[in-house]
């Protein structure tokens, strides 16, 4: 088995991501010292998971390591609808984004290289049965997950700069709904219709470069920017379940042909800058604003293809071979800030604190991304078990605001083909990692 | 190093669980009542209101009509309990009405009425009489009811209406529709009500294609109008006036001409002959009327419209048949004798090809043609000013339903993912007799009644998720 798929096997299980930690569906758990810390990094160095937030920075780090982290993402997602009923809550789903950094260099050198994995977009959610937007959405699975071969070069023992190469390694989306087929006879139910869109993307390159400057032991400060990266799946899947099989099914079959669907779901780029502050050997506090540039998102697009036999005309879903959702994503900003502080040689203790802004504006919520501008706060250590190897631990709490929109919202942005109502999310993260210095 | 993690690891993760426990919560919407009451609500109206579908009224429809669906959403703000003549559950299938049995091969629908469990008492077939309900009822919706009919006396009488006969006393077999109005709301003192007639003024005419039955002068509409709208509010209650839909965005109109003309058209056949209007009189007198084959209306353009029970019909085309005019005949109840002096009135020879001589010419029970709807539109038109102005001089709210349903035909409309069209059949809101909506369409009708209340009343109802009311039953 090669390393890849290897981690495309273990990628299957770990790399999905409830929308943890940033706007949309972005995923911004990079690495778990910084988690602890409400996500700075770009204006720090503190390991190897500066390749992440600033390659530039990785030659700045003064040991080589490894680092594995690996965090339990629980999303608690409520809704109600605008039509009254109950208040509608996701079914539990955990899932576990991880992060691996590893880098190295010889001693005294001005460079340094390395690899990164990590997971910076995903999205896992699947709405109670029967929910009141059953035909717009009842489960959606979104994974990306990312390899970084990254170098890192020195200029002047204050500035340096690097790059990684950015390899969407392995993508997947898994999208389902149920079809409001024509309503069936109560004395012969065949169950609700249900349709599932299952495909991979395929492999794309993008780059994350970084600068970093560090005039003084008391300041660094630092820049970076990932690029964007489309998610391009060819040749995904259309499966349907409960298609009608007795006097109507020739009529109403024959609008669902398609096997076959592609789309393109766009990865945005990320600009960041950051700010790290040591007053004290002891202390450090890291400032960063991330802009993150959503509005690439315009429609999401769907083609059919493939013909199961249901009818003549290929590639057809509800009768068309094409089907376009607007979506028109603004570009979110994000701030945060967050601090360690190192107790003695072996305990470091991290608190933080963040703020994004929604990606998603008002009218065009819909299910498969419930976004709203969220408060994050955080807390976590680090124990340093020998001179070699440490244990980093975090917790994150996000709670997005309350978002609601009404059916005047929908008609007036053209957004009917998804629901009115109340949204409110709160995720919880906690996380652990190893880390092994040489 | 283990024991570190392994203290701190579970303590984190219980943490982490023990807090995931919490779900974000989000409150109920209170709902207000705003500047109305609506403690105890009556519905006045025709089969809309009674929640007629399918050709038919049956329990299932009653039990999804709008009035009820508005008490539910009343119920929240203290609504009282709201009556409706429902026909008992043996007897559940009420009126009989029509069921979709399947697709010919060509995929045209198949329909079969129900005629098991019915409601019917006595009468004869062709005017049977149904179980009665003489309860206190806060539903008045009757099937059928113009708003020419209301001051009737013997319109619930065993030689009148049969679904007003059945909530009619049997002291008192002569009240009048309004009459009935008058007593219920002294018996019941409604605090808010919902009015919806006349529909069947423009409808009973319009489906007969112009051939029977005659548009209610306006004057009387009017007149009408003031005298029920004053009982209602005689207590001072608040309610709804709704206007009148134009019928001719009805899937009864429009669902066969597209067919029709495209078959012609591959045929090249440039036109039909068709009659219009009711008057007597043979092949050169005006009620014969040439059309185009290019002025038939799909979503293309022309103007004449085909109902939906003349697709039984339109196969002849070109034959020498007389099985239309004897389907008409027997829509009349006249007695078989009668049939050969029908078709000398009317200078019917059925030797000729249907519908391409002037001597055998498409009733004119099938066509609503451009003259007739001219007429329909234009008497649509003059009832719905009067029902505003009547309902603004009262203070009332006003469910524009002429705007709504021209909006639903064009547009369709879109309930939480859901496409719904005027569309026959699959389009969810109307049934299968191509006239009355589905429990779907009517639950998106109190939808809208329920936003104008709010607008009007400043009240804060919710509307009922469409998509739990069922569309047409498909035999899939």
């Amino acid at each position: 088995m090669t390393v890849k798929t290897l981690l495309l096997a273990g990628g299957t299980l770990l790399v999905s991501a409830s929308a943890a930690s940033a706007s949309g569906f972005q995923v911004n758990l990079g690495g778990q010292k910084n988690i602890g810390m409400g996500g700075v990094g770009v204006g720090l160095s503190l390991d190897q998971a500066a390749m992440f937030y600033n390659p530039g920075a990785l030659a700045m780090v003064r040991e080589n390591g490894v680092q594995l982290g690996v965090n339990g993402a629980i999303a608690r997602v409520s809704f109600r609808s605008a039509d009254g009923g109950d208040q509608r809550m996701l079914d539990n789903k955990l899932v576990v984004p991880f992060n691996f950094y590893a880098g190295f260099g010889p001693k005294d050198a001005k460079y340094k290289f390395g690899v990164a994995v990590y997971t910076p977009y995903g999205s896992t959610l699947k709405y109670a049965d029967g929910w009141e937007g059953r035909y717009v959405l009842t489960e959606i699975t979104l994974q990306s997950l990312y390899v970084q071969p990254t170098f890192s070069y020195a200029i002047t023992p204050q500035l340096s700069v690097g790059a990684g190469l950015m390899i969407l390694a392995y993508g997947n989306v898994n999208l389902q709904k149920d079809v409001p087929f024509p309503t069936q006879d109560p004395q012969q139910p065949i169950g609700p219709g249900h349709i599932t869109l299952d495909g991979k993307a395929k492999t794309q390159f993008g780059y994350n470069a970084g600068v970093f400057f560090k005039p003084s032991d008391k300041m660094s400060v630092g820049v970076s920017y990932r690029s964007q990266i489309d998610a391009k799946v060819e040749n995904g899947d259309v499966t349907y379940s409960g298609l009608p099989a007795g006097a109507s099914a020739a009529l109403v079959n024959r609008s669902f042909t398609a096997t076959k669907f592609s789309a393109t779901l766009p990865l945005p780029a990320v600009a960041n800058i950051g700010v790290g502050i040591m007053p004290t050997d002891k202390l450090t506090i890291g400032l960063d604003a991330s802009l993150t540039f959503w509005s690439t998102y315009r429609t999401l697009d769907f083609g059919f293809s493939g013909n199961n036999g249901n009818g003549g005309t290929d590639g057809l879903v509800g009768g068309n071979n094409f089907s376009s959702s607007k979506r028109y994503y603004q570009d979110a900003l994000a701030f945060r800030l967050g601090g360690q502080y190192k107790v003695d040689d072996k305990l470091t203790v991290r608190l933080g604190t963040s703020y994004d802004f929604s990606a998603v504006k008002d009218g065009y919520v819909g299910p498969e991304t419930p976004d709203a501008n969220r408060v994050q706060g955080s807390a976590g250590l680090s124990y340093q078990v020998t001179e070699h190897l440490g244990v980093d631990a975090s917790f994150l709490f996000e709670a997005f605001m309350k978002r609601t929109q009404t059916q005047q919202d929908l008609l007036d942005n053209g957004t009917s083909d998804r629901v009115a109502g109340t949204y409110r999310t709160n995720i919880y993260v906690p996380g652990i990692g190893l880390h092994y210095k040489f | 190093m283990k024991l570190f993690i392994m203290r701190t690891a579970p303590v984190l993760g219980l943490l982490g669980l023990g807090l995931a426990g919490c779900q974000p919560d989000i409150e109920a919407p209170s709902v207000s009542a705003g500047s109305a009451n609506f403690s105890s609500y009556i519905s006045v109206g025709n089969s809309l209101t009674a929640g007629y579908a399918d050709g038919g009224l049956y329990r299932e429809g009653q039990l999804s009509s709008y009035p009820s669906i508005l008490a539910g959403q009343f119920a929240q703000v203290g609504g009282g309990a709201f009556v409706q003549p429902l026909f008992a559950e043996a007897q559940s299938n009420g009126s009989g009405y029509l069921k979709l049995t399947g697709f010919t091969p060509a995929g045209s629908p198949t329909t079969a009425a129900v005629t098991t469990n019915l409601a019917v008492r006595g009468g004869t077939a062709a005017a049977p009489l149904y179980t009665k309900f003489t309860d206190p009822v806060n539903n008045l919706g009757v099937p059928g009811i113009r708003m020419s009919d209301i001051l009737t006396p013997g319109y619930g009488s065993t030689a009148g209406n049969p679904y007003f006969e059945r909530l009619t006393p049997d002291a008192t077999p002569f009240q009048t529709y309004l009459q009935r109005v008058q007593a219920t709301v002294a018996a019941l003192k409604p605090t808010f009500f919902t009015e919806w007639l006349g529909n069947n003024d423009v409808l009973g005419y319009a489906t007969a294609g112009g051939a029977s039955s005659t548009l209610t002068p306006t004057a009387t509409f009017t007149t009408n109008t003031n005298q029920v709208l004053d009982a209602l509010v005689a207590d001072g209650a608040k309610g709804v006036v709704a206007t009148i839909p134009d019928v001719t965005g009805i899937p009864f109109f429009t669902t066969v001409g597209p067919s029709l003309k495209a078959t012609l058209l591959a045929a090249n056949v440039p036109g039909l002959v068709i009659m219009t209007g009711s008057a007597p009189g043979g092949p050169g007198t005006p009620n014969r009327k040439q059309i185009a084959t290019a002025d038939i209306r799909d979503a293309a353009g022309g103007r004449q419209l085909f109902t939906l029970t003349s697709a039984a019909f339109l196969g002849l085309l070109n034959q020498p048949t007389d099985l239309p005019w004897r389907y008409i005949y027997s829509l009349s109840g006249q007695p078989a004798a009668g049939y050969p002096l029908f078709l000398s009135a009317y200078g019917i020879d059925p030797t000729k090809p249907f519908g391409a001589d002037p001597a055998n010419p498409i009733p004119s029970a099938f066509v609503l043609d451009d003259v007739e709807q001219g007429l329909t539109v234009s008497a649509t038109n003059a009832f719905n000013a009067a029902l505003i102005s009547a309902a603004n001089a009262r203070g009332l709210a006003v469910f524009d339903a002429n705007v709504f349903f021209r909006s639903v035909s064009t547009n369709g409309i879109q309930t939480n993912g859901v496409n719904n069209t005027a569309g026959y059949l699959s389009g969810n809101l109307f049934g299968l007799d191509g006239v009355h909506p589905t429990p779907r369409g009517y639950a998106v009708i109190a939808n809208e009644m329920l936003k104008v209340i709010n607008a009007k009343y400043g009240s804060s109802f919710t509307g009922v998720n469409p998509n739990n009311y069922r569309g047409v039953i498909f035999p899939l």
